[in-house]
């Protein structure tokens, strides 16, 4: 027994000697490039459309690194690898890496991420405005793309809206939504209606922050709370204290929930990639197959400010052993026309070619099922040209996240505004000690 | 007859030698991945030296200025660090008081002989099954089980105990009480087990002869088990105690991180995962560390003190 143990274990040890020698002697690199090509993700999104749209040059493995978003988790584990990214083996080096509008600036101001025009990707003449200038360091040199363009908007429910306002129709509802003055008087409404306006106190927060007249934090590194942010607080005060919404945050269940058959919301703000992919309770294949689904009840304006959220930008990583597939990836989501198409058809993206979302725009047959049928894309189309990427600080995911967080406690009646505001400051000074924040 | 005798004197310093050499890979590691991490730690808490986005501040030489940022009293007058430090100790005292208490009964019915309870070997392994558990898989558990929309809300709205939900994580006696409770039932199994190995250590003629002389259980365990036990039992308390004050992955997933409501499930070292974060600030967590190691060292010494004192005669 023991001797049959044994040999077994020498045979296992040969083998993966063998198994070690056979990888080393893999063929050498062709053309100089990397055989392996690395991408850094914080979720799933990109690596679909990738894989199904992009075809990936023969002999090329793709490897995905997916760490997730929230708190800093994914730039920790991203800046650890750019940092290596020299003295890492070529297959190892970060090629290409997805970044969101609120740490960009951190990335594209950074030696980490280089000049894509010097790659070969020239040609930005399809692509808005804004997604370029977030893209671009201090000096104007373009370090990425978007993939997709992000304005947002009031996605409203049909059924409700006919309830309250007695109209469903998208044009007569913007109407009456058009200023936050007009917004306060639906939720009253909706409330003696005995519907909430929103789901979230924090469901709206991106239309303030998005429409701020002064960055987050100033030259002099000192925090200062812009005169939109203040109004999100006050009017978040309101909201809860008249029941026109919930204190529950964006992403909580209780919070999306409100997008099921049963829910009693009114209105959600976000993009095109907010209603396809972040509502599950109205749209997904569970709520389908339970039949609490909610498909075709939604209907898109542009709410009372115009605004965007996220966006997925990939941008080029000093170093990377495979400069050709990294401009020809982003080629092919900016420009490529057939990728282009088959993301809005598909997909329900709104793409960054202004070309082709304007070709879906003007189709009168072209229409998003979950939102009737309505064309989201002609929404989004006249929106997206005014977008302006501005007051933007690499601070600002922990800014936009933790005010958010703290200043909930007291809406939820468990702290004083100024000891919210305290732990807001405090828990800013914590992440990142080269901001000033007011004595706390 | 001269030389057989240096034989064997030759043979047993040869095996003293080889008792060295088994034990020289414990210290050489200990010495790289432990001794000299400390000694940096204690070295980088001097120093200015964190990341400002990309790019590096410092290490610029401060002096003792992280520790007197890390002791200045805010506004309220409160000092931040003794109060997460502060949350950690009563959130631990929380779970340990039930958690000694149990274990220490569970230990003595385990190990009675008077008593003799079958199916033992079960009932351990059952107690223990919670401390394998990941404590982060245990925390999502949880959360999820008490979540707004969660089956414990539901279950009490449809039993009619609430009239709408009850949100566990907005109120700090709840949060504490949750994660205290977490503490003791992934814990109690591996104190009694401890505790368990301490009983049987103690000469089963001391008990036999207890019982010939009268006593009852109550003389026996107070007499005789208890202060016995003592070294074992002011070991758990104090590697209890350590973890406790090190206490991190529950309230962090918890509390996703925020140490709400109000910071009050913030610990100590969930403040320390703050500063190395996004900015990676080794100074002021370094400061942090050792702050905790001299707090740890002292709060040690005094629960051994007392309670060897109380048993030493």
């Amino acid at each position: 027994m023991k001797k049959l143990l044994s040999i077994l274990l020498v045979m296992l040890m040969v083998f993966t000697l063998v198994g070690c020698a056979k990888k080393e002697e893999a063929p050498a690199e062709e053309e100089g490039e990397g055989k392996v090509f690395h991408i850094y993700a914080w979720n799933e999104e990109f690596k679909g459309f990738f894989e199904k749209y992009y075809t990936v040059p023969e002999g090329i493995e793709v490897v995905w690194t997916i760490v997730p978003n929230e708190g800093t988790q994914y730039q920790d584990a991203l800046d650890l690898a750019l940092m290596n990214q020299d003295s890492a083996e070529a297959d190892e080096k970060v090629d290409m890496f997805l970044a969101e509008a609120d740490y960009i600036l951190k990335y594209t101001n950074s030696p980490y991420t280089q000049d894509i025009k010097a790659l070969g990707v020239t040609d930005f003449s399809n692509t808005y405005t804004y997604t370029v200038e977030a893209a671009s360091d201090a000096d104007g040199v373009v370090k990425g793309v978007s993939f997709q363009c992000c304005p947002a908007g009031m996605i409203y429910r049909r059924s409700i809206a006919e309830d309250v306002l007695g109209t469903s129709d998208p044009d007569e509802v913007q109407a009456l939504v058009s200023d936050w003055t007009k917004f306060d008087e639906v939720a009253a409404k909706c409330a003696e209606k005995g519907y909430y306006m929103t789901s979230s106190y924090a469901e709206d927060y991106r239309v303030f922050s998005n429409n701020t007249s002064s960055p987050w934090v100033d030259a002099n590194n000192n925090l200062q709370i812009d005169p939109a942010i203040q109004t999100w607080m006050d009017q978040a005060e309101a909201y809860v204290n008249n029941g026109y919404t919930l204190t529950s945050g964006v992403w909580d269940a209780q919070t999306t929930e409100q997008a099921a058959k049963d829910g009693k919301t009114f209105c959600f703000f976000g993009p095109a990639w907010y209603y396809n992919f972040c509502m599950g309770p109205a749209f997904g294949d569970d709520a389908k197959a339970a039949g609490t689904d909610t498909i075709g009840d939604w209907a898109l304006v542009e709410g009372p400010q115009a605004f965007f959220w996220g966006g997925t930008w990939l941008l080029a990583a000093t170093g990377s052993d495979n400069p050709t597939m990294v401009a020809d990836v982003m080629n092919a989501f900016i420009n490529n026309e057939e990728v282009c198409e088959n993301l809005i058809k598909n997909e329900a993206q709104f793409t960054n070619n202004q070309k082709i979302n304007n070709k879906y725009a003007e189709d009168p047959d072209f229409g998003n099922a979950y939102l009737g049928g309505q064309n989201d894309t002609a929404v989004f189309a006249k929106g997206a040209k005014n977008i302006k990427f501005q007051n933007q600080t690499i601070y600002d995911q922990g800014c936009n996240e933790s005010i958010q967080t703290y200043f909930v406690e007291y809406l939820q009646g468990n702290v004083t505004k100024e000891e919210a505001l305290s732990n807001f400051y405090k828990a800013l000074k914590e992440k990142y000690p080269a901001i000033n924040v007011p004595e706390a | 007859m001269a030389k057989g005798n240096e034989k064997k004197h030759r043979k047993s310093v040869s095996y003293a030698k080889w008792a060295y050499i088994f034990i020289t890979p414990f210290f050489i590691t200990y010495i790289l991945f432990t001794l000299i991490p400390q000694f940096l730690t204690v070295y980088n808490s001097f120093f200015e030296n964190y990341r400002n986005g990309l790019e590096q501040v410092g290490p610029n030489f401060v002096g003792l200025g992280n520790y007197i940022r890390l002791l200045t009293p805010d506004k309220s007058g409160t000092i931040d660090f003794l109060r997460y430090l502060g949350n950690s100790l009563a959130m631990w005292i929380a779970g340990a008081v039930p958690q000694f208490l149990i274990a220490l009964l569970l230990a003595v019915l385990f190990t009675s002989t008077r008593l003799n309870l079958k199916g033992q070997g079960l009932a351990k392994t059952i107690i223990y099954m919670p401390n394998l558990i990941m404590a982060s898989a245990f925390s999502m558990l949880v959360f999820s089980l008490f979540s707004n929309v969660g089956p414990v809300n539901k279950f009490l709205i449809e039993a009619g105990i609430l009239k709408e939900y009850y949100n566990f994580f907005a109120t700090k006696i709840s949060v504490r009480t949750i994660i205290a409770a977490m503490n003791f039932i992934m814990w109690f199994g591996n104190t009694t087990i401890v505790l368990m190995a301490g009983i049987m250590g103690i000469d089963q003629s001391l008990f036999e002869s207890a019982n010939l002389d009268g006593a009852d259980s109550v003389h026996v365990f107070f007499d005789i088990t208890l202060p016995l036990l003592m070294p074992i039992l002011s070991y758990a308390l104090i590697t209890s105690m350590i973890g406790g004050i090190q206490m991190f992955d529950v309230p962090q997933v918890i509390s996703n991180g925020k140490g709400t409501p109000n910071m009050t499930s913030t610990t100590a070292i969930m403040m320390l995962n703050n500063y190395l974060g996004i900015s990676k600030n080794y100074g002021m967590s370094g400061a942090l560390s050792v702050l905790l190691f001299i707090i740890t060292g002292i709060l040690g010494m005094f629960v051994y003190r007392s309670l060897a004192k109380q048993y030493k005669d």
